[in-house]
């Protein structure tokens, strides 16, 4: 793997460079809600050690609302208008690992019997660097799911700080490769090895066990009642870097025309699942519970080969009940 | 809490009630709600500054028990809830059993200390530090430093906007919301067993983020809420995109107090605002 060194102020001037070039550049906002676009090279944020935003960076790959296609009538025919797609190209500066990780995760959603071009031509016109992660609290589990703070998964390029001098700079991909050389004013350097992480979160539960344990036991006691003090906001999958479902509405701007979308769904909802007849076949938070656990660490990796979770603990730390869900998988662990 | 695990071993061995809705604290030193079943269970139960939950919410949510009461552990402010409910005909207070407990100030969030800079902005505005209503009384409340009023200081800010101003100062506000509804879960007083977020023929609110869909949700939410909401300020917590809620609630309370003088939650027998009707009632508004 190619390795370089690079100081903040070339990453300042680079992106000042960019920013010229009308591309959009995303990094954490300082107020740690979202990631945001900013609009001056002093606002970028490369702090590794600021806790994961509130909302994970999956809303620019994959927008809460996200319209498909509109609709006018003209006399007696419908006109059909495709949706323009933006083609800007975008730098994600500063990603958690857990962020960008997630990316390749929902790529195989997003490409497995329908291609979404809108999925993917944002992801292509994106160039992702993502940043050691030096943050960690009783809710993060990187670890326990294959992760590390600073696994380069979903980044093209990556970075770690390295003292006070700037950070060593990973090239991951072919992508970050061709930005680099387009971008880039960078020598190769043959710098130290860059500081082992202090703050690597505690695996709190071994993936293969509980995949295991799932497999298994889908009708099990130990689900019975453990929805109970879940109030079903489905803020935890609002928040995830990987949740995905979406439902397709359709919407009227008047009389004469409208769109279509999709909009972001969860499967805590009770209407998720509820059928036009009234009936309901996840008819209790508990039923709803076990299906968010099992998509995750068992029908996704069934079918794809990967984990539905990248550990960042955002669903646990911002669940209002105080629902965790590493410590449920821990639980899990000890069957 | 001191008495507070004795007493509720108490309850549920006597069978005063089929379970208690408390808090615990979790391996993390995180409190969090907790349902205790029996009396090995209700050995977990604890109150104290970082016992954030309004747990009212969950008294239309849990099943009803079969036999007995439903014990609850309430601070003032969850049982200005308590009372909203009953006086809303929701919850009846025969099937409650109440442990009131003397409050002294709650903090922000679970994991910061509490002190006058963390502790909730409610706090300034609670008049039940005492619950009004109980079956039983514990705790001591003790007088503590309140924060800045930060709230107070941006209604000032917002009362002295233009309408044009308020407008774009609540779409920057509303244009955050991601439509989880996580507001209206963890509401008390949000029980509708079909909110009209969910109906879709016709679809009144639209279900994507836009500015439309999302003043339309959050504008309902609040009328919705006017004259009924007990300044939890749960919601506001529980929101992702930290979207300023109570600042909403906040003024409906106001105009409520302002024009009829009513509080909702402070007595059961208190006839609701919106229930009633009095020749009083200030008529200036009909032109």
């Amino acid at each position: 793997m190619k390795e370089v060194l690079i100081s903040y102020n070339t990453i300042k001037e680079t992106v000042a460079k960019l920013l010229n070039k009308e591309w959009n550049v995303i990094t954490p906002s300082p107020d740690g809600i979202r990631y945001t676009a900013i609009t001056s090279s002093d606002e970028i944020n490369l702090a590794g050690d600021q806790r994961p935003t509130n909302i994970s960076v999956k809303e620019f790959f994959f927008p809460k609302t996200d319209p498909v296609f509109y609709f006018k009538k003209n006399q007696s025919e419908v006109e059909l208008i495709d949706a323009v797609l933006n083609d800007k190209k975008n730098l994600f500066l500063g990603i958690k690992p857990c962020d960008a990780a997630g990316i390749p995760v929902l790529d195989k959603i997003f490409n497995w019997d329908y291609k979404d071009e809108f999925f993917n031509s944002r992801v292509n016109n994106s160039v992702i660097i993502g940043l050691a992660c030096s943050y960690s609290d009783p809710q993060c589990f990187c670890t326990s799911v294959n992760l590390s703070p600073d696994s380069t998964k979903g980044s093209d390029l990556f970075l770690i700080p390295v003292d006070n001098s700037g950070f060593r700079l990973q090239v991951i991909t072919e992508k970050g490769s061709a930005f680099l050389k387009e971008f880039g004013a960078l020598e190769e350097t043959s710098g130290p090895a860059h500081p082992k992480n202090s703050t690597v979160p505690d695996k709190k539960f071994d993936y293969d066990k509980v995949k295991n344990w799932l497999d298994n036991n889908f009708q099990s006691d130990f689900w019975k009642g453990k929805g109970e003090l879940c109030l079903g906001c489905a803020q935890c999958a609002f928040v995830c870097p990987v949740c995905h479902c979406f439902d397709i509405i359709d919407e009227s701007c008047g009389y004469e025309c409208g769109r279509r979308v999709k909009n972001w769904d969860a499967c805590q909802f009770g209407l998720f699942t509820k059928h036009a007849s009234g009936h309901n076949p996840r008819n209790d938070q508990s039923k709803r519970y076990r299906q968010r656990i099992n998509h995750k660490f068992k029908y996704y990796d069934d079918k794809f080969g990967e984990i539905l979770c990248t550990g960042c603990g955002r669903c646990s730390r911002d669940c209002v009940a105080g629902i965790d869900i590493g410590e449920i998988l821990a639980e899990i662990n000890t069957f | 809490m001191p008495g507070l695990v004795e007493i509720s071993k108490e309850i549920l061995n006597n069978k005063q009630a089929a379970y208690i809705i408390g808090y615990e604290i979790d391996k993390h030193n995180r409190v969090k709600p907790f349902v205790a079943h029996n009396a090995d269970e209700a050995e977990r139960l604890t109150f104290n500054h970082h016992a954030l939950n309004n747990l009212a919410v969950y008294l239309k949510r849990l099943p009803k028990p079969k036999e007995g009461k439903i014990g609850i552990v309430a601070k003032g402010c969850d049982i200005r809830a308590i009372v909203g409910l009953i006086q809303e005909n929701q919850v009846n207070r025969d099937d409650l059993y109440i442990i009131g407990v003397n409050c002294s100030g709650v903090a922000t969030d679970y994991d910061v200390e509490f002190n006058p800079e963390n502790t909730q902005i409610k706090c300034k505005y609670c008049q039940l530090k005492t619950p009004a209503v109980y079956d039983v009384l514990i705790g001591e409340s003790e007088e503590f430093p309140l924060p800045e009023d930060k709230m107070g200081d941006m209604m000032a800010k917002i009362e002295a906007m233009t309408p044009e101003e308020k407008f774009t100062f609540w779409s920057e506000q509303f244009e955050k919301c991601v439509k989880c509804y996580a507001c209206r879960q963890v509401c008390p007083l949000c029980y509708c067993e079909q909110c009209i977020a969910e109906k879709s023929v016709p679809q009144w609110v639209e279900t994507s983020s836009s500015v439309k869909g999302n003043f339309a949700w959050n504008i309902i939410r609040a009328f919705h809420l006017a004259g009924r909401c007990v300044g939890c300020n749960e919601c506001e917590r529980a929101c992702p995109a930290d979207i300023p809620l109570s600042l909403l609630n906040k003024k409906m309370g106001m105009t409520a107090k302002q024009e009829f003088d009513y509080s909702h939650g402070m007595a059961i027998d208190q006839p609701t605002l919106v229930g009633n009707y009095n020749l009083k009632d200030n008529q200036d508004f009909i032109k």
